[in-house]
């Protein structure tokens, strides 16, 4: 599996589109802090929130909170274009052959998936920490023991999502639509859907443990209960859908 | 008892209701070229794809070393593969399409033989323009590159000179009959005949997802060689008529009432009038030739008849 993790990491390192996408991220992350800060006043005024007086984890889960999830579209676009760019190249069938490559390429892809997930977020605090300090002249971090949980339980999430991408691009092996099914999943159509019909049915509430409902709640990190839950639903998924990538690998015909 | 390096039995593949290759049997022994013959949508490169583990067989099974692929999968480390289109990345160069490569394969200091290998295959040239560039033939040759990089023991070739020039297949051509001198097994693939024959050691030829026949390169030549075909009833009391007096060594008995003379020199009127003498009757005397596509295509349109 090394092997074949090298091999994607030498793409990666190569990868012109996942700079590009990172910088856009930068970019548009602190042009979003900038009109924060430009109509911060108002939105105080309608009984919002103070963006400007929050530390570094409450604007975290703020930002996050806000919907569409930028970030996700983010993976979305390079997780689909890093698997498709190699499918639609017919590469994997030089390497087909080995023992176990069919597991191995999907392990590596999920590998590097966590690498640009975790690429992205040290973007994000970059990116936030410049446009705070420009814009709201704060950079307090808070109490560091929460950001840390904060920043794992996101991370994992967001992992689980690239995992849940990666999954449906093997499945359905199209960019467009696997960038659709990306867009409509980070706009959180499904789990408002979710939200809908549960309002239908008294009494039934599995909608909080939806990935993408998880990831944009507001919750206490603090609280272990709600850290745990975080932590198992985002566990659930990767597992779940790690699993269904590679069965789904294993089976495939490469035509 | 030649050495086995690959046997399928009753491979079969189906997409959907179509069944594409048809139990098909084949073994293929260490040091051999074996061409795959078949026209357009026989089935050649499903069964190769079979061999590489690319597609899953629909029932039937595959051994490599004598040993069963684990669930359907094939697990033959070192085998090359190029079947239809060069799996290639069209923004790298030919050089970094190797590297990679080469590091999903784990080689150490790959550098010197990808470049080695881009000079055998003549695209040492070839820099750094990105593969997109590059016309068919030159994405073909990085192809066999691609196959060959490793020093794989087993080569898979789905028609590799589509798309060469004259000199390119010659090139190629020499460069097969090279490797295999080296112990190379190859099982290589085209809907030509002639194409294959001057590498092959065996052919098996491929018509409507069925092996139509397997034959030794020396059998197919014998067959297509000229020949007096010989026709009539009481053969034991011509053959030695045939050895005795018209000096005759080099023949086959090809059935009951056939006869085929090889031998250089042998005219049908001396033949005729020497067994009238002896008092045997002949049915019919006449010389036959064959080119290889036509021995081919009578396979084939023969086995299209039965199928049909
Ligand atoms: N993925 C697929 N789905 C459905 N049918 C397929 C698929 N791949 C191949 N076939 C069918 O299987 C048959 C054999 O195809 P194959 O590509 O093996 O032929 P071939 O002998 O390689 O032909 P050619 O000389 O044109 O390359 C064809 O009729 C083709 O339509
Ligand atoms: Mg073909």
């Amino acid at each position: 599996m090394l092997n074949l993790l090298k091999m994607d990491a030498y793409r990666f390192i190569r990868n012109k589109t996942m700079y590009m996408l990172l910088l856009l991220f930068c970019a548009f992350q602190i042009f979003g802090i900038f009109m924060m800060g430009q109509y911060s006043q108002e939105m105080e005024a309608g009984g919002g929130v103070a963006v400007g007086s929050l530390d570094a984890s409450e604007f975290i889960q703020y930002t996050l909170s806000q919907p569409p999830s930028w970030m996700l579209l983010y993976i979305t676009v390079f997780v689909v274009y890093f698997y498709m760019s190699e499918y639609q190249s017919g590469f994997g069938k030089n390497y087909m052959s080995m023992r176990r490559a069919r597991i191995y390429t999907i392990l590596a892809k999920i590998w590097i998936s966590a690498l640009f997930v975790g690429l992205l977020f040290l973007t994000m605090l970059v990116s936030d920490w410049i446009g705070r300090g420009l814009f709201f002249d704060n950079t307090t971090w808070g109490d560091a023991g929460y950001f840390v949980k904060l920043l794992i339980g996101q991370f994992l999430l967001h992992w689980a999502f690239a995992i849940l991408m990666l999954c449906i691009t093997v499945l359905c092996k199209n960019l467009l639509a696997g960038v659709i099914i990306g867009f409509v999943l980070a706009l959180n159509i499904p789990g408002m859907l979710l939200g809908a019909l549960e309002s239908l049915m008294n009494g039934v509430n599995i909608s909080q443990y939806w990935l993408v409902n998880t990831l944009v709640a507001v919750k206490d990190f603090n609280d272990a209960g709600e850290f745990a839950q975080t932590l198992l639903v985002a566990f659930v998924f990767i597992v779940l859908f790690a699993a269904i990538a590679v069965r789904h690998k294993i089976r495939e015909d490469l035509n | 008892m030649p050495d086995t390096i690959i046997e399928m039995k009753n491979l079969t593949k189906a997409y959907g209701s179509k069944t594409v290759v048809k139990s098909i049997d084949l073994s293929v022994y260490r040091g051999e070229i074996v061409g795959l013959i078949g026209k357009n949508g026989a089935g050649k490169s499903t069964l190769l794809k079979m061999v590489a583990g690319l597609v899953h067989p629909t029932s039937g099974e595959l051994h490599f070393f004598n040993r069963a692929s684990a669930d359907g999968q094939s697990f033959f480390e070192r085998m090359g593969v190029l079947i239809e289109q060069a799996g290639l990345y069209p923004h790298y160069s030919a050089f970094e399409n190797l590297k990679l490569l080469a590091i999903a394969y784990g080689l150490p200091n790959a550098n010197a033989q990808i470049d080695r290998l881009l000079k055998t295959v003549g695209l040492e040239n070839s820099g750094s323009a990105k593969v997109k560039s590059f016309s068919l033939g030159m994405k073909q040759r990085l192809g066999i590159a691609a196959a060959l990089l490793g020093s794989p023991d087993v080569l898979l070739l789905d028609e590799p000179v589509n798309g060469l020039d004259p000199q390119g297949i010659v090139e190629i051509r020499a460069l097969i009959r090279e490797l295999n001198k080296d112990g190379l097994t190859i099982l290589i693939s085209s809907h030509i005949l002639e194409e294959l024959s001057k590498i092959a050691t065996k052919y098996a030829i491929i018509h409507q997802g069925e092996m139509v026949e397997v034959i030794s390169a020396d059998d197919l030549l014998h067959k297509c060689e000229e020949r007096i075909e010989l026709r009539l009833e009481a053969i034991e009391a011509a053959i030695p008529v045939l050895e005795r007096e018209l000096k005759i060594t080099d023949y086959k008995v090809s059935d009951n009432n056939t006869v085929y003379v090889y031998e250089e020199g042998a005219q049908i009127r001396q033949i005729s009038k020497t067994l009238i003498e002896h008092g045997i009757e002949i049915d019919s005397i006449h010389k036959h030739q064959q080119s290889l596509e036509q021995y081919f295509l009578a396979r084939t349109e023969q086995a299209g008849e039965r199928h049909a």
